[in-house]
């Protein structure tokens, strides 16, 4: 087997469109995907003998245009590979699980489509199981056709929480409600300017007249304020702008605090050189606006490394500025009421878990920000094990930066990545699979900083 | 056609080809897959590979129910089974 000219890592809507833009350049190129299926989150597909989940025709179509072209390319998929990152000798490192082995590839130029993952804001409780992203209900949705058992409450914000209640109607088991924190309807003016993204607005309309219909309370400008575990199921305490609470008992909580790039630990974009391939992301890993913007954005990165291998350049436009547009209008309309965030996170007791692998608390990090030589991100991670577990602070780095810049409002504000760091392996990898991998005449390397440091 | 399982902790859990591991275990009830080493609740949550919440040992291996197809035979235990 002879590595291609051009891999692309991930098999949704901005890999796929990229691939067969590469495809058409005559360059070799290959997609590595950790699933056995194409499409991705946003298209992931359903088992054999399992409808397709009910979605508007214009993301049917997408999707159906985009396969078919993606079919004709014959573009290789290598699936169930993990990709880990690019070692200091500019090798790609990609798990291939069915082999059980790290295989280490060396191309022209890696095209990175991971996605996007959800913001999960942290609640008390929010860690026990029974609660999942309204994300995760929504693909097991989409894979299986069944909507998920027992009683389930939606709660976070932004639209995907309408689409997700829209489909489990669809299928036969609406939510007991939408536990929503922005107030949308107030903000109905904003609203209009989506006007001009008119497949948006009927896609919009659509889930809102499905819900509306089989009656599904909406609560806007309200919070899950706290989770525990009874006897009698999961009991959520909600309340609203004027702290008057409602109990809810369900079998499931879907949270859903909007999208954001899931970029952790990925190598930075980077032109190529003699020892390292050129470095491009594309799609919602590298700004998160949905499917059809990352199609776009995945033929643009094409045209990129095309241009960059090839000197050849192509004169369509892949622009994604009306997307940009679209997303800021619709995280205006559902921006939540009352405080922010931030003053959010500052008013949660201290023993809820911020750092759900680590299992380490609002509190563990209060005591790290109080010591009187202020630690830096990395130090947050390295002594207080925040965002060092096994997800490597996908689901904490944020809120965690976050709330150090609250609690030292007189130091500089650290971001996720002050915390993360950017090295491979990006995804746990057993030893024996990075064993399996490495022969005498080839070792992995450390990142070059690294080496550095030690 | 043939009723396809896995065994899930010594019981048969059924499944239809392409599903998950995850997807199966969620048709049969199992949201609780025991406890990790921090002692929390090990759970399908992100269903995505990103937040390894899921994890549990399959034939022996630690991997994520939600990214793992569920196969004829399989054999799939909380982590804490071999603890």
């Amino acid at each position: 087997m002879t590595d291609p000219d051009v891999l692309i890592v991930g098999a949704g809507p901005a890999g796929l469109a990229a691939a067969c833009e590469i495809r058409r350049s005559g360059l070799s190129v290959e997609i590595v995907e950790q699933r056995s299926s194409i499409g991705g989150a946003i298209y992931r597909q359903p088992v054999a003998g399992v409808e397709a989940l009910p979605q508007a025709r214009a993301v049917q179509d997408r999707w159906r245009s985009l396969s078919a072209e993606f079919a004709a390319g014959g573009v290789p998929v290598r699936f169930a590979c993990v990709f880990l990152g690019i070692d200091g000798a500019g090798k790609v490192l990609v798990e291939d699980r069915s082999a059980g082995m790290v295989r280490q590839l060396v191309v022209r130029a890696v095209i990175v489509a991971v996605g996007a993952v959800e913001k999960i804001e942290p609640r008390p409780g929010w860690q026990l199981a029974g609660i999942t992203t309204a994300g995760g209900l929504q693909v097991m949705m989409k894979e299986t056709g069944r909507p998920p058992a027992g009683r389930v409450l939606l709660a976070g914000s932004g639209p995907l929480l309408m689409a997700i209640a829209a489909q489990m109607t669809a299928l036969g088991n609406p939510p007991v409600a939408i536990i929503e924190a922005g107030a949308p309807l107030r903000r109905l003016g904003r609203g209009l300017l989506l006007a001009s993204h008119t497949g948006l607005l009927k896609e919009a309309l659509g889930y809102l007249w499905t819900v509306r219909r089989a009656r599904v309370p909406w609560l806007r400008g309200t919070q899950v304020r706290a989770i525990s575990r009874t006897q009698g199921g999961i009991r959520a305490l909600v309340s609203d702008g004027r702290n008057r609470e409602t109990v809810f008992w369900v079998d499931r909580i879907g949270l859903h605090d909007g999208i954001r790039p899931n970029d952790f630990g990925l190598p930075p974009e980077a032109a190529g050189s003699a020892t390292s391939p050129l470095i491009l992301h594309a799609g919602d890993c590298r700004e998160a606006l949905g499917a059809e913007a990352a199609i776009a954005d995945g033929r643009r990165a094409a045209a990129r490394a095309i241009r960059s291998l090839t000197g050849k350049s192509s004169s369509s436009s892949h622009s994604i500025g009306k997307f940009r547009r679209a997303q800021a209008i619709l995280s205006d309309l559902f921006a939540p009421a009352g405080m922010g965030a931030d003053d959010r996170l500052m008013t949660l007791p201290d023993e809820t878990v911020l750092c759900r692998c680590e299992n380490r608390t609002i509190g563990d990090l209060k005591r790290l920000c109080g010591v009187r030589d202020p630690l830096t991100g990395r130090e947050v991670k390295h002594n207080g094990r925040f965002a060092m577990g096994a997800c490597q602070g996908r689901f904490c780095a944020a809120a965690t930066a976050q709330l150090m810049a609250r609690l030292r409002p007189d130091l500089a504000s650290p971001g996720p990545k002050d915390l993360t760091g950017q090295r491979w392996p990006i995804r746990p990898v057993s030893i024996a699979a990075l064993v399996a991998g490495t022969d005498q005449t080839d070792t992995i390397l450390p990142d070059s900083k690294t080496t550095k440091e030690t | 056609m043939s009723r396809r399982v896995f065994t899930f902790m010594g019981s048969d859990i059924a499944f239809r080809t392409g599903e998950t591991i995850a997807a199966a275990l969620d048709a049969a009830g199992v949201a609780d897959l025991g406890r990790d080493a921090v002692g929390n609740d090990v759970r399908y949550f992100c269903g995505i590979g990103a937040c390894q919440c899921c994890l549990a040992l399959v034939d022996g291996m630690p991997g994520e129910t939600c990214l793992i197809p569920a196969r004829e035979g399989m054999t799939v235990e909380i982590l804490e089974a071999r603890r």
